[in-house]
């Protein structure tokens, strides 16, 4: 009971600091109508130039945190200006993109400026411990529950009293009226970002002082907490953000002390799908999201994800260049006479990566383009691939076809049964649940120990051996490259044949607008569910793949960086579109295997590439589908 | 009470202590042309998107054939025949006019004599591979799309191939009815399908329903229409509605001529905006 009450006290605080991330979530949601997915990486800045303030220039916590919440609400302005401004009028996908390419760019340049361990934060609060009875509650607690608290009532009041605040609200309310009654609203979306920008580097700082350490990586965790609690809330309440960031706290903080601190992420993430699988429009919720059926639909409302139509302009129709089926397998052959004439193992290890990366980018363009549920998630179901022939491969010396049936079946399951709480979804809500499954899917790798092995990862994973052909044995390069090549030639023909099938059109019909198709008779979710099947199933078959080529399966293949990766890799392709899918997956990959020393900066390049195509070609190299 | 016709009881839905539709009744055979009028708010299109399982009604029943639908999901009402059109016309942006129209057609596609749906297994095996059940479907299901765009005249057939987005508002309307009628559906409800045509044009929607009536001497037509002059000539019944609630349900002539009609929505709307012009509401 005691431990009960102290974990309650415990969780107020850090629920407190999700509730100032969550409120910055629902001031940009509320006042620019999109989901700021760099709302973590300005967190996750928040917490490092206070301790780069503290630790290099030595100045103490206050003046410090101060500084850095300066610095970071004008970054925030400034990820309005070079980010969203110029997408003003793009099809509803880009402006969140955007902010994805912006915190993939933030997140590595801090690796790179930080280095990417985890260091101890320079400055802490007395831990001096109070005791309620026999609760107890440490001055840490205390102080960040009140600055928390504060930071919130203060924004309450400036949103209630200041006439800025107020033209703030009415923007939220009816952005065109406002406009009317003469409140530049442009100006409004900029001091949302700005004010974004200052509760996030406050709510990193506190965190830090929380745990007592800052890392890089830490700006997605916690963002998508954030946005967690403001779902929770209904996204575009304050007093729902506050109520989300407490239980949610509360909830996770006991979930980890009873069932075990590794699992304290894992918990807050299901918590989040549970959530949107019961109620996404939240505890509190206002009609603003876009469950079906609801107020906005009934307006007609509610936000597309077609990858043209947008809300102001209405681009012309534009190309799409793709391969007809039976073209995979004509490249393929092609393809099939390389080591023929090359004979570095050093280019064809890089050409099996492009392909496996071209199969891994073509199931991402597959639910991102097609069904218009953008993907963050996809590494999961890469590791689940990767995972099954680690598991399956030795231990029960099952040959490879038995264990890429199994690779491409589970994660077939995996998928789909990770799909069902997105169901009700659209938009960029949807995208942050796939996050949440993204994460899921590693924490699971990482800490599921008895089967994945955690970091250690799994070793020594045979040469497959494939019994349908008489045992026939890839032990080589050369071998497994063609083994590598056939099935993803195979599968990227079958993929194929779904999109440019009746199932494809009705794929896409869902996408441009989920409440026609609803209205046409089509049994909406279960399309969607079969796009996941057949999603899951391709990377499935790539992660298996790829745990026979690596012969070494391990957590850190399976990060949200990879799903960042391969998400770029489909845009840039053009969603929808598994041909420039499959080019760009193939290309990007092979790209760093012949340019070394550029590691640390592909994904920096690869982020800028996302957001200058965004703003030049938002349909992508062959044009979305 | 029920039998072969939509059925709608006594149905209310409230938006937050606004009455949008109050204690509202109203039967649609199949066979028949009514049409609903009544002022802006009036609660007309909440009617249809409550018969068309978009938005759940606070109270009262619908059947539609029989069947009790207030609780189905809008795929599953629209399996039962039920085809609609939005107010606001809802076409998928980036599909081609002939893949919109297919996408119509679809749900006959996977759907079996008895009513029920192919499971995903056998749809995935009869779309990648080919096989000829599947294809003598598709091809009965083009067959019935073609004859649909077809009835447009050459308004959307050799538009086929261009994204819906492209298309004149007049088109995205048509286009909508085509796909509704792809479909064959037992009813068709229209909202407002005349909004944002010009004269001509609904010289030719009216030819087209007239035409319809003809052709498909078995489905029940629901219009939602402020031009009065078409509505004199497709109606066999017409309803006003007003805050909700039926005021009247007369043959076209009686009931736009009564007097508490002309007293509620002409006086209001004269009042107001030309009301031969009101699109929105
Ligand atoms: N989803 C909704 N949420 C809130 N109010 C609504 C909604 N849909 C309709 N209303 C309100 O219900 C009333 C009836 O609307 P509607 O059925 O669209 O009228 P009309 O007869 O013009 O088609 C109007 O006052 C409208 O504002
Ligand atoms: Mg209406």
């Amino acid at each position: 009971m005691e431990l009960f009450l102290s974990q309650i006290l415990n969780g107020l605080a850090i629920g407190q600091v999700y509730a100032l991330i969550a409120l910055g979530f629902s001031l940009v949601f509320g006042v620019a109508n999109i989901i700021n997915f760099a709302q973590g990486a300005l967190f996750m800045l928040g917490a490092f130039i206070a301790y780069s303030a503290i630790a290099w220039f030595g100045l103490p916590l206050v003046p410090a945190a101060a500084v850095s919440v300066v610095i970071v609400a004008i970054l925030g302005l400034l990820l309005e200006r070079i980010a969203l401004r110029p997408l003003i009028g793009a099809p509803y996908v880009a402006p969140f993109l955007s902010t994805l390419a912006i915190s993939t760019i933030i997140d590595q340049s801090a690796e790179i400026v930080w280095s990417p361990e985890s260091q101890p934060f320079p400055a802490s609060i007395s831990s001096t411990t109070f005791f309620i009875g026999n609760a107890y509650i440490t001055v840490t607690d205390l102080v960040i529950f009140g600055f928390g608290a504060a930071a919130t009532v203060a924004l309450t009041l400036f949103v209630s009293f200041t006439w800025t605040g107020r033209a703030l609200r009415a923007t939220a309310q009816d952005a065109s009226a406002a406009a009317q009654l003469g409140i530049r609203t442009d100006v409004m979306r900029q001091i949302a970002f700005g004010l974004a920008g200052a509760l996030g580097a406050l709510s990193g700082i506190l965190v830090a002082l929380y745990f007592q350490s800052v890392f890089p990586q830490m700006g997605i965790p916690f963002g998508l907490k954030g946005f967690a609690a403001a779902l929770l809330g209904g996204l575009a309440s304050i007093p729902g953000a506050v109520v989300g960031g407490l239980l949610l706290g509360i909830g996770e903080t006991l979930a980890s002390a009873y069932v075990g601190d590794s699992y304290r992420d894992a918990i807050a993430f299901t918590l989040l799908l549970l959530m949107l699988l019961v109620r996404p429009n939240g505890l509190l919720g206002g009609g603003r999201l876009d469950a079906l059926g609801g107020a906005g639909a009934a307006a007609g409302a509610m936000p597309t994800t077609s990858l043209l139509a947008s809300s102001s302009s209405q681009q012309s129709a534009l190309r799409a260049y793709y391969l007809p089926p039976w073209g995979f397998l004509a490249v393929g052959a092609a393809f099939a006479l390389v080591p023929l004439v090359v004979s570095s193992t050093y280019v064809l290890q890089a050409l099996i990566y492009g392909f496996i990366f071209a199969l891994l980018s073509a199931s991402t363009s597959l639910v991102s383009g097609s069904v218009g549920i953008l993907s963050i998630g996809q590494a999961a179901f890469f590791g689940v691939g990767a995972y099954a022939v680690g598991v399956f491969a030795r231990p029960y010396g099952l040959p490879a076809d038995a264990t890429l049936a199994i690779a491409i079946g589970l994660t077939a399951l995996v998928a789909v049964v990770a799909a069902i709480p997105l169901l009700k979804l659209t938009g960029h809500t949807a995208a942050l649940g796939t996050l949440a499954i993204g994460q899921i899917g590693f924490l699971v790798f990482l800490n599921w120990v008895s089967v994945t092995r955690g970091p250690m990862g799994i070793l020594n994973i045979p040469h497959p051996v494939l019994e349908l052909l008489g045992g026939l044995r890839f032990a080589t390069t050369e071998q497994k490259y063609w083994l590598v090549l056939g099935f993803a030639a195979v599968a990227l023909v079958i993929a194929e044949r779904y999109v440019s099938s009746p199932i494809g059109r009705v794929w896409r019909a869902i996408r441009e607008d989920r409440l026609a198709a609803l209205a046409a008779g089509l049994p909406v979710r279960r399309y969607i569910l079969l796009a996941f099947a057949v999603s899951g199933a391709l990377a499935g078959l790539a992660g298996g793949l790829f745990a026979y080529v690596q012969q070494v399966v391990s957590p850190e293949s399976f990060t949200v960086e990879t799903s960042i990766l391969v998400l770029t890799m489909a845009v840039l392709g053009g969603l929808g579109n598994l041909t420039g899918a499959a080019l760009a997956g193939f290309a990007l990959a092979i790209l760093p295997e012949f340019l070394r020393g550029f590691a640390e900066w592909r994904m920096i390049v690869y982020g800028l590439l996302l957001l200058v195509a965004l703003r030049v070609r938002p349909q992508g190299l062959l044009g979305a589908r | 009470m029920t039998g072969e016709a939509i059925v709608v009881d006594n149905v209310s839905r409230v938006f937050g202590g606004l009455k949008a539709v109050d204690g509202a009744s109203l039967k649609l055979a199949r066979g028949e042309t009514v049409a609903i009028v009544g002022p802006n708010g009036a609660g007309k299109s909440t009617l249809i998107q409550l018969i068309s399982g978009v938005d759940r009604a606070d109270s009262g029943t619908i059947h539609v054939d029989g069947v009790r639908t207030d609780h189905l999901p809008p795929d599953r009402i629209a399996r039962l025949g039920v085809g609609r059109s939005f107010q606001t016309s809802r076409v998928f942006p980036a599909l081609t006019v002939w893949d919109s129209v297919l996408v119509g057609v679809q749900a006959g596609l996977i759907e079996t004599r008895s009513g029920r749906l192919i499971d995903p297994v056998t749809e995935s095996a009869g779309a990648l591979l080919g096989l000829p059940f599947w294809r003598r479907r598709v091809a009965a299901q083009e067959a019935a799309a073609e004859a649909a765009l077809k009835l447009f005249g050459d308004r959307l057939w050799p538009r086929r191939d261009q994204p819906a987005l492209g298309l004149s508002y007049a088109n995205r309307r048509r286009l909508e009815i085509a796909r509704l009628l792809a479909a064959e559906p037992r009813y068709l409800l229209l909202d407002e399908p005349s909004a944002g045509m010009n004269p001509t044009e609904t010289e030719e929607l009216t030819h087209l329903i007239l035409d319809l009536r003809r052709t498909h001497p078995d489905m029940g037509i629901l219009v939602i229409e402020h031009k009065l002059s078409m509505v004199r000539r497709i109606a066999d019944r017409v309803v006003v509605l007003n805050q909700g609630r039926v005021l009247i349900e007369d043959k076209p002539d009686h009931a736009l001529d009564h007097p508490e009609v002309v007293e509620a929505y002409l006086g209001r709307a004269r009042s107001g905006a030309n009301f031969q012009d009101a699109h929105h509401g």
